[in-house]
């Protein structure tokens, strides 16, 4: 790896913790979201302090260089990260439906009963007005 | 006559469970005010709960603990409750000591946790391993000893039960409490004892309980050092009055 190359990732790296902290700090984002970026910086900042563990990973990996290892990892993780994603944007939409369907069901029942006992009350006041 | 403390028993699949827990509750300490918070459970626990005519918080889709205890803090606020504690629906713990625990407040904390190692000594298993890390971490980043941190027992103030029902990242754990201890809330813990669970199935396998784990240690030794406090909540928080 690059020197420049090494100092662009730790740049980027802290950027993005400190983005992430940010968020955090004003209740913009749940800890466990920003949990997965810090670890995803605190790696890449990791390999770029210690290159000689990329190498050797990238070695046993049999990616062609350091730096071919690191964007396969970024790719990996982002490829994971936008799975999980997907999962969670499929159940959130899931439960989005499910409770749009019961306001709309419960809205239904509440309004029937209202215009029921409005009849009720009409009802009752015609037939006192016959008596009279 | 309205009771001055709330107990929120959160309910996730708990069918075999929540009769036994709600009924001694019920039965036997009516001086107490009970919600159970039925979170999307896919099992009976409602339908059992609406059978019984027990006060219930339906929730139509699965929260996770933290959202479904939430709902139980936002009833408590609404209806002016004092005091609320969480409570488990699977008959972990034990409503004789919820009065201890009240009492403990008259002193003028904001937490009270219902500890299993105030008198007692902590057992050595790998589970307390844990519970000694978390306390180790909420040690070193707020000096305050907390014996029991994991315990799910824990009393809250009306403060308290404002600032967790109203706000983000407020979940029933020790990294809020962690949180909470930095910002000036003053919390105590009293001896309980706790039981099994005895029926069902507790969520806590070794690979879940080893991410709670990295997850607490990681919130509490760095996320919550950056976090700063709502403003409306630091004028009334405990501790920072004098």
């Amino acid at each position: 790896m690059t020197t420049v190359l090494r100092v662009v990732l730790i740049l980027m790296s802290l950027l993005v913790g400190v983005v992430m902290l940010r968020k955090i700090r004003h209740s913009k984002a749940q800890i466990e979201d920003a949990m997965f970026w810090m670890f995803f910086s605190l790696l890449l900042i990791l390999f770029s302090v210690f290159p000689k563990a990329a190498t050797w990973l990238s070695k046993l990996v049999g990616t062609m260089s350091t730096a071919n290892f690191i964007f396969l990892l970024i790719i990996f993780l982002l490829l994971v990260k936008s799975f999980s994603m997907s999962m969670r944007i499929s159940q959130l939409e899931t439960r989005v439906k499910e409770l749009v369907q019961r306001i709309a069901m419960e809205d239904h029942e509440l309004k029937k009963r209202v215009s029921f006992e409005e009849k009720e009350e009409t009802d009752q006041r015609i037939e006192k007005r016959d008596e009279e | 006559m309205m009771s001055d403390v709330l107990v929120i028993i959160p309910a996730y699949n708990e069918e075999e469970n929540i009769e036994r827990v709600v009924g001694n509750l019920a039965e036997h300490y009516p001086e107490f005010d009970y919600v159970v918070v039925n979170d999307g459970s896919k099992d009976q626990t409602a339908e059992i709960c609406r059978k019984n005519n027990y006060n219930l918080l339906d929730l139509p889709v699965n929260l996770g603990l933290a959202g479904g205890f939430q709902a139980g803090l936002k009833y408590a606020w609404k209806n002016h409750y004092p005091y609320a504690v969480q409570f488990d629906g699977d008959g972990q713990h034990r409503p004789e000591y919820i009065g201890a625990m009240r009492e403990k407040m008259d002193e003028g904390y904001d937490i009270v946790i219902g500890s299993r190692f105030v008198a007692e000594k902590k057992p050595r298993s790998m589970r307390m391993l844990g519970s000694n890390l978390i306390a180790m971490a909420i040690r070193m980043t707020t000096g305050v000893k907390i014996k029991d941190p994991t315990s799910g027992m824990r009393m809250f103030s009306r403060k308290m039960i404002e600032e967790f029902a109203l706000s983000l990242n407020y979940g029933p754990e020790p990294d809020t409490v962690s949180y909470l201890i930095k910002q000036g809330a003053k919390v105590a813990e009293v001896q309980v004892v706790m039981d099994e669970r005895i029926a069902g199935v507790s969520y806590l396998n070794p690979v879940n309980a080893a991410k709670y784990m990295s997850k607490m240690l990681f919130s509490i030794l760095l996320i919550q050092n950056f976090r700063k406090r709502d403003k409306r909540f630091k004028r009334k928080a405990g501790g920072n009055e004098g």
